[in-house]
């Protein structure tokens, strides 16, 4: 019996498994320094600071970037909804808009939908065209970029491949396949790793942290007082913590728009604006009469 | 630890952002019961305190004015605020705001008699014993006069500055209110309040509805609140000069030009 079954593929079990290892061992060091390098970018301080838009598209893609700039047109009274649900403009457009703003307000013109902005093809360009300076600012990832990426994990996944399929030769015939299968846990783990590609380099990363933390008065629970803050910062309150700070803005015109909800940037370390939040149940119960103190006195 | 100097505004979580773009800005005033001592500040105020920026607690819910004694943990929390801020004072209201253990989630005025000017000055002083710094006492606004009244406005709040050596913290708002819907001359009372016993100033809007003249706190100041503010500096310029705003905010260009119009008013310099 020993004669007949031999090594599998006709290499020892031992061999195979001390070169696969180090293919495995070279192929993930290699996809990973690659990765680290690719992801890296460049600080945002470079280039001057980043527009709502821009910081909505590195925070939350294309979808974001719409909502922030409808936020912004909507803070500015340029565009409206009508009852049939479709938007409409409301007024010229501000000063110093981006294409954006005005590819957006062109659809609202023809009365789109809010959901059908992202496909229509103006908006689509003026799309492009922001992530494409956010990728020359090495701020976000292009399409090549992120391929290229990918591939590191597709040969994790030949090898992957390779090793599974030894496995099983190995298996159908009677040989021990305990250490290969071994190996293959972690490199499973690995491939599924390295095919998750970010939009957005480390720097983009650290630059969306440092906004939030800057900008945790526009956060919702906050209830900022949207008419004192302006179109910008009502859109970077879109860009930064969602459509959450469009519908405690207009709830009106989220609904008849019907821009889904969803909050943003509510999780982790700025958990310290718990403090924010505890202050404004206090600010609440202010507002409730007590500092004013005159006007509940008046009151009676 | 200097006092509140210049023109102020009153810190809402609501425009912490717009207080914090005030380049000029060196004294604001929050709400003490929004502060947890313990635990971190609120972020905006964090950052304002980095900056050196004054922080005063204004408290709403101690209840100076109570026939029973202040509750000593609305004391102790006061107290903390104060420290957590690094506060020079703190001011609170002369009035009630519970009776019984009921909570009239107002404050209310009181009487005018010895026996509340009494009662007042045994809670101030209670307070002052265990707050690390001074405390300053605003007087309220009031639709009506008890009938029961012994002094007059001045000279109750004399009495009480008097007896406690607090501070005053003067709202011109409620002084134009009360002499609008109690009668009475509101310069006259300038001249006869212990103007040197001014720590800060509050000034706020308010609107007129049946007749009667609301400190609403959401309104535009008006002209006359801010003829008194002159006549107020006239006879002793105070320190320093809050706006109070408490909802309806403004676009930020009126909360700007409504700063603009205290420091022109007051001979201050210009926060924005």
């Amino acid at each position: 019996m020993t004669v007949l079954a031999g090594d599998t593929w006709g290499i020892p079990g031992p061999v195979f498994l001390r070169w696969y290892v180090v293919a495995a061992v070279v192929l993930v060091a290699g996809a990973l320094v690659y990765r680290w390098r690719a992801l890296a970018g460049t600080p945002v301080h470079d280039g001057g600071p980043l527009g709502p838009q821009q910081v909505a598209y590195l925070n939350g893609g294309d979808q974001l970037a719409v909502w922030t700039a409808l936020g912004g047109l909507r803070r500015a009274g340029a565009v409206g909804v009508r009852p049939d649900r479709r938007l409409t403009t409301g007024g010229p457009l501000p000063a110093g808009v981006t294409p954006l703003d005005q590819a957006i307000h062109h659809a609202a013109n023809r009365g789109l939908r809010s959901r059908e902005l992202g496909q229509d093809e103006w908006v689509r360009r003026a799309l492009d065209e922001l992530r494409d300076g956010l990728v020359r600012r090495g701020l976000a990832l292009d399409k090549e970029r992120r391929a290229t990426l990918r591939r590191g994990a597709l040969l994790v996944g030949a090898l992957l491949a390779l090793g599974f399929v030894r496995a099983f030769a190995g298996m159908s015939n009677s040989r021990p396949v305990g250490w290969l299968m071994l190996t293959l846990v972690p490199l499973f783990i690995a491939f599924l790793l390295l095919n998750r590609v970010p939009w957005r380099t480390r720097a983009a990363t650290r630059a969306l942290r440092e906004l939030r933390r800057e900008h945790t008065w526009l956060r919702p629970s906050a209830a900022p007082a949207y008419a004192t803050y302006g179109p910008s910062d009502a859109a970077m309150g879109v860009a930064l913590f969602g459509t959450a700070t469009l519908w405690s803005m207009d709830p009106g015109f989220s609904e008849q728009a019907e821009i889904q909800r969803q909050a943003m940037g509510s999780s982790g370390s700025s958990g310290g604006s718990c403090g924010g939040g505890s202050s404004c149940g206090g600010g609440s119960s202010c507002g409730g009469g007590g500092g004013c103190g005159g006007g509940g006195g008046c009151g009676g | 630890m200097t006092g509140p100097s210049g023109v102020g505004i009153g810190w809402r979580p609501e425009i912490a952002g717009f207080v914090a773009g005030l380049p000029g800005l060196r004294f604001v005033e929050v709400v003490a019961e929004s502060v947890a001592p313990a635990g971190p500040l609120p972020d905006g105020l964090a950052e304002l305190r980095g900056r050196g920026v004054t922080v005063v607690p204004h408290g709403v819910k101690l209840s100076l004015g109570g026939a029973e004694p202040v509750d000593p943990a609305r004391v102790a929390h006061l107290a903390g605020v104060a420290a957590a801020l690094d506060a020079p004072l703190v001011s609170e209201h002369i009035a009630f705001v519970r009776a019984g253990g009921v909570e009239a989630g107002h404050l209310l005025p009181l009487p005018r008699s010895r026996e509340a000017v009494a009662a007042v000055v045994a809670n101030v002083r209670r307070t002052q014993a265990e707050l690390p710094v001074p405390l300053a006492l605003e007087p309220i606004a009031a639709l009506f006069d008890w009938p029961d009244d012994e002094l007059d406005e001045a000279d109750f709040l004399t009495e009480i500055l008097d007896a406690t050596g607090a501070l005053l913290l003067l709202d011109v708002a409620n002084v134009h209110a009360n002499a609008c819907n109690r009668g009475g001359d509101p310069t006259a009372l300038l001249d006869r309040l212990p103007l040197d016993r001014i720590a800060y100033v509050h000034v706020a809007g308010g609107a007129e509805h049946g007749g009667f003249y609301h400190d609403t706190h959401t309104d535009p100041v008006p002209a006359e609140v801010l003829d008194l503010v002159r006549e107020l500096c006239d006879r002793r310029p105070p320190p320093a000069l809050l706006l109070e705003r408490d909802g309806h905010y403004p676009p930020a260009a009126e909360l700007r030009g409504e700063l603009d119009a205290l420091a022109a008013a007051s001979g201050h310099p210009v926060v924005t």
